[in-house]
């Protein structure tokens, strides 16, 4: 909100360009290279957001040509087949600095950082003297509109010239809606970490629903193909929640409101406000000197000044009840500067009494008085008197002696009892539905498209709030072969889907990751602290309706507990699914091993070994039991490019000596819209995303086979699927079924599908502000295997 | 060798490992193949033959894991190998074998240590000889100078008559690879000792000085850890001769290991220490105390250097006090040294004092 604000009142004073040549810093141009790459994202967000809005898939074409290197003039062309903009409003979008609708609105989007596309005009006029050329087309038209856009700084308006009607032709296809901006920029193309490649491949990481190319200056073309058909959702804007509101936001919103009363301001402009909240709001941030008719009745523009400061004390809950003072009913009243209450302790003790004795012996009542105040953090007046009263009346004022003291300390443990709390105005937490997580699946393959690497383990966590706003962390780590082994894993930062590419050190996700102990998850981690090493990525989202940054350059996300722990817990739970990666990838290499030893090596040896000695070739299914001694399962999932279906092939073979029954249990992506087919063997469903076969007895030597299809997938959507057994002995390449964990997810699924009763009833969803609110057990957050699929 | 088996004495052998794996399969059990254990901690000092010999304990690999089962199979390829050389009268070096291998599907050798290894196990388990397999290293044998006569078969069957000054160049005489009395014979020698030489350097210093007949000796090229016939031809003229040897060799913990397998015989060849060590061969140097006497330059005892010594403070065949000395002494000053850095005091100086006075000392100068 800030920079809006200020750019507001300063466009006032100064002209634009003067403004974006002071400020160029934080807008993203300081240097020739990030100016290239601003202007990109500035140009890509646009196109991202508008085919969104529009929920088109959106296609975008990027290129960078240099014009002239002496001079480091380089042209980019960003097209994209969004819904275009209509001839008359493309001079106010490229045209109008900072006045779009995204400032206002609290919901997640892009546009929270950056100055927008008009940035990219400027910086184009301040360092080429030239325009910036647009072409676009609506759906509803047959012909584009093309014109050159420059800013008139003086008027700090937008100027048109050179407009023209064009056929607009992609690939000798007519382009049916789009838009496509070229601009010349003094820049500087470069390759490595921090470059247009990379930007735009992280851009396709978290939007795997666009397709996204790229031409550098050398021609070389990079494609980031789509992977989902699925747009990401809708995001509802919210009003802002009181706990994220600032003093000047709140005088700004109180002149503009329409809302007759305070409280009706309070209980409307805001989210998480009840009436019964607005009301006790208004009371408690009545001060003494406030006008004689109530503040909840008063109308929102005759705030006063202190009252407003007063109201925001209340939002923060640094204003609030107290409550409970020797057991008497709740009464409102409000404490300034409170601290923690509580004070002395839960219950005045026999210590209590001790420290009383030894502070207050050979001392009078002024000592008595002082020391109660100093220990209580709330108490009354009269309630104090009360007090003095008594001790006055019963011992006189001092000083004491020992037994007096001892009756001093008794009359101060009846009558103060510190049990008094402090209490906030309750509000509700925000709605979360404003948040658009990319969601476990799609990182999955939007990681897996960007790198070729084996294992892929997401997370989404489920929404939290921190100081009312809503926000959600997800997190992805890929593993494998085709990244660097011993240098430090890849991070990929991003807020509310932009690629966060600068600062990395002191941004907030960078410390969740490095506080993560990776050792124990099979990272390699020097002195068990900061970035761990090895072959992987590490992928951080946070999602959020306010994202804070540590400065306006926008690069890093300042600190924030609630954030910072939500991420740490998302980091620690995918560490534990790279763990089990990699213990089952063991076991698999041995079980793999151990049926090479049995199918090939064996038979080679009884083969060569008769045909030395001249005699007939053993039987080796005995050796063969003695050997594996064990029952061992395998699983094969594959991709069926004719069905379009994933196909799933289960083997259980018995190499023991007995006989032996199991139940067989395998996950299946149910949740996410999968169905079941060609399941022959039949079985049951277990919990939701589990089914179970129950198998025959398998006899000594016995095999069995499982094979069952999913539709409804796309390819990569489902990899590997785990399975699970019930019965008695290990099998190898599967677990054990963790029964209190199935009978858990049941317990949940069977809450869930029950009618929800109370959904009215504050007081059962009431969270106080400032424990972080634990996260909703939503079904997703729980698994058998912690969300890994 | 004097010990050669005959060739279907061999096959009888090499039957019974076989016959090992398949009566294991037969009962229904994992296939096995027992062998001595050849760790220091299983060789024993054989007093009659005055070496040092595999002890009692055996090791059995039996095919429950993949890389042991791979290497039962191995063994058999090779059995079978060395039985179609043996019926086609051909032999080959460890190394053909190695390529040979390529073709032996799962039986195939991962490195050529692997297969000069599995050569070895088969020798010890058969107590056969890798003659008898008709298989040669590809590691030919050192190089001798001094004046002594030999007489060898060359490869068209004719004995030829070889004086290993007179005949030479100046890189002496090639040893075979075979040395036994069917192909060389030590016909006769006028020299008072054997010296055997660690590193080619030193070895042509002493030449081109005239060591060999300022001093009346045989010089003996030792190529590092000497190979067996390097250290069979020794035995041989050490016993045939009656000549005293002495090695010469670097001051470090891997020259006392090349002195160990020429005079109590080496781990990996324990089986056969009594064709290829000498017992009467003498350390002349360089001796720990003596990179302190000369004021050698040296080098700083690398972590490897320092666990070998520790390593062979617990080794049966440096038990005696002497060893210990040199061995505890090293530690302490945390040095090592070669040969070669007795140039600090002028080529000559091994020549002229170092050489002279540490013969000295053994009454050989």
């Amino acid at each position: 909100m800030g920079i809006a604000d200020d750019l507001a009142s300063k466009q006032k004073q100064a002209s634009i360009s003067e403004f974006f040549e002071k400020n160029k810093h934080f807008l993203g141009f300081d240097t020739l290279q990030r100016s290239l790459i601003t202007a990109i994202k500035e140009g890509v967000d646009n196109s991202l957001d508008a085919c969104e809005e529009a929920r088109i898939l959106p296609t975008i074409r990027v290129e960078v040509k240099k014009v002239d290197s002496k001079r480091d003039i380089i042209e980019i062309v960003i097209v994209d087949n969004g819904p275009g903009i209509p001839r008359d409003s493309i001079e106010k979008v490229f045209g109008q600095l900072l006045f779009g609708s995204r400032f206002h609105a609290i919901r997640q989007s892009r546009g929270q950082q950056g100055i927008g596309i008009t940035g990219v005009v400027m910086y184009n006029q301040l360092t080429t003297g030239g325009t910036t050329n647009v072409v676009s087309k609506i759906a509803s038209e047959s012909m584009a509109v093309s014109m050159d856009i420059g800013l008139d700084t003086k008027r700090n308006k937008a100027k048109k010239s050179n407009e023209s009607r064009v056929l607009w032709n992609e690939d000798e296809d007519e382009q049916a809606s789009g838009l496509k901006v070229t601009a010349r920029l003094k820049a500087k193309y470069q390759k490595g970490r921090q470059s247009v490649w990379q930007y735009l491949r992280m851009t396709s990481i978290v939007n795997p629903h666009a397709d996204i190319t790229f031409i550098d200056p050398d021609g070389e073309v990079s494609h980031w193909p789509r992977v989902t058909e699925r747009l990401p959702r809708k995001v509802d804007s919210i009003k802002p929640h009181p706990r994220g509101i600032e003093l000047g936001q709140l005088r700004r919103m109180l002149e503009i409101t329409k809302q007759p009363s305070l409280s009706s301001f309070l209980r409307f402009e805001f989210s998480g406000v009840s009436t019964r909240a607005a009301k006790e709001m208004c009371e408690v941030a009545e001060l003494a000197e406030s006008p004689k008719i109530h503040l909840h009745k008063r109308k929102p523009s005759g705030i006063k000044k202190e009252e407003i400061r007063s109201l925001v004390e209340v939002f923060q809950g640094q204003k609030g009840f107290i409550k409970g003072y020797r057991g008497s009913k709740e009464k409102h009243t409000y404490v300034e500067g409170a601290k923690k209450p509580g004070m002395p302790g839960e219950k005045v003790s026999d210590l209590m009494h001790k420290t009383i004795m030894s502070e207050l012996t050979g001392k009078g009542i002024d000592d008595a008085i002082a020391y109660v105040k100093n220990h209580t953090d709330f108490y009354w007046e009269e309630s104090i008197q009360e007090l003095e009263e008594k001790i006055l009346s019963k011992v006189g004022e001092g000083p004491w002696d020992e037994n007096q003291t001892d009756l001093v300390s008794k009359y101060m443990r009846r009558e103060w009892d510190p049990r008094v709390t402090f209490q906030e105005v309750k509000l509700l937490n925000p709605p979360t539905d404003c948040l658009s997580p990319i969601e476990e699946m799609l990182i999955k393959k939007g990681l897996s498209k960007a790198i070729d690497s084996r294992f892929v383990s997401t997370i989404t966590r489920s929404p939290n709030v921190s100081h009312g706003n809503p926000f959600q962390i997800e997190v992805g780590l890929i593993f494998g072969k085709g990244m660097p082994a011993d240098s430090h894993v890849e991070v990929l930062r991003f807020a509310n889907r932009v690629p966060l590419m600068y600062q990395q050190g002191g941004c907030l996700l960078t410390k969740a990751i490095e506080e993560v102990s990776w050792k124990q998850y099979g990272l390699e981690q020097p002195g068990g602290k900061g970035l761990p090493k090895g072959p992987a990525a590490v992928l951080v989202h946070l999602a959020s309706t306010n994202v804070q940054f540590t400065s306006e350059a926008k690069e890093a996300l300042a600190d924030n507990e609630v954030v910072f722990e939500e991420a740490k817990k998302a980091m620690q739970e995918m560490g534990r699914n790279l763990k089990k990666h990699l213990a089952k990838r063991k076991k698999l290499e041995k079980t793999r091993e151990k049926f090479e030893l049995i199918n090939d090596i064996l038979p080679a040896i009884a083969e060569k070994s008769a045909g030395i000695l001249e005699r007939p070739i053993p039987d080796l299914s005995k050796s063969i039991t003695s050997i594996m001694s064990a029952v061992i399962a395998e699983c094969d999932t594959t991709w069926n490019k004719e069905t379009k279906n994933t196909d799933v092939e289960i083997r259980i073979f018995n190499y023991t000596s007995r006989s032996r029954a199991y139940s067989i249990l395998a996950k299946w992506p149910e949740k996410e819209g999968a169905t079941l087919e060609n399941n022959e063997v039949g079985g049951r469903k277990e919990v939701t995303g589990v089914w179970t076969w129950k198998l025959p007895t398998l006899e000594p030597g016995q095999q069995y086979k499982i094979t069952y299809s999913l539709g409804g997938l796309e390819k990569g959507d489902w990899t590997e699927t785990e399975i699970f057994y019930r019965g008695s002995g290990d099998i190898i390449g599967a677990m054990e079924m963790d029964e209190k964990l199935v009978k858990q997810i049941r317990d949940q699924e069977k809450a869930e599908s029950e009618p929800v009763v109370n959904e009215e009833n504050e007081t059962s969803q009431e969270v106080e502000h400032s424990e972080p609110a634990s996260p909703p057990k939503e079904k997703g957050q729980m698994t058998l295997t912690g969300g890994d699929f | 060798m004097s010990r050669v088996r005959s060739n279907e004495q061999t096959k009888e052998h090499l039957h019974k490992v076989v016959a090992e794996m398949y009566d294991k399969m037969v009962k229904g059990e994992a296939p096995t193949m027992t062998l001595p254990v050849r760790t220091k901690n299983n060789i024993t000092f054989d007093s009659k033959l005055g070496v040092y010999k595999y002890g009692k304990r055996k090791s059995v690999r039996d095919a429950t894991s993949l890389g042991s089962a791979k290497q039962l199979l191995r063994a058999l390829h090779v059995v079978e190998f060395i039985e179609d050389m043996i019926d086609s009268g051909k032999s080959s070096t460890l190394r053909e074998m190695y390529y040979i291998s390529e073709g032996w599907g799962y039986g195939k050798f991962g490195s050529q240590n692997d297969s000069n290894n599995l050569a070895e196990d088969l020798e010890v388990i058969t107590k056969c000889m890798r003659e008898d397999f008709k298989l040669r290293p590809e590691e030919d044998g050192s190089r001798i100078i001094g004046n002594l006569t030999i007489n060898e078969l060359n490869r068209r069957g004719e004995w030829m008559r070889i004086n290993a000054r007179d005949d030479v160049g100046d890189s002496g005489y090639g040893v075979p690879y075979n040395v036994e009395s069917e192909k060389l014979e030590l016909l006769e020698h006028d020299i008072d000792f054997i010296m055997a030489i660690e590193t080619g350097g030193m070895f042509d210093r002493l030449i081109e000085n005239g060591f060999d007949e300022d001093y009346r000796c045989g010089l003996v090229h030792l190529k590092g850890q000497p190979a067996r016939s390097t250290r069979r031809i020794i035995k041989r003229m050490s016993e045939e001769w009656d000549l005293p040897v002495v090695v010469f060799t670097d001051a470090d913990p891997w020259s006392f290991r090349i002195f160990a397998s020429i005079a109590f015989g080496a781990i990996k060849t324990a089986h056969i220490s009594e064709y290829l060590a000498t017992p009467s061969a003498t350390y002349l140097g360089v001796t720990s105390d003596d990179i302190l006497a000369y004021d050698l330059p040296s080098d700083e005892l690398s972590k490897q250097d320092i666990q070998a010594l520790e390593s062979q403070k617990s080794d049966p065949r440096f038990t005696d006090g002497w060893w210990r000395e040199q061995i505890e002494m090293m530690l302490e000053i945390g040095k090592k040294s070669e040969q070669q850095s007795l140039a600090k005091y002028g080529l000559d100086f091994v020549t002229d004092t170092y050489l002279p006075e540490k013969l000295g000392e053994l009454g050989l100068a």
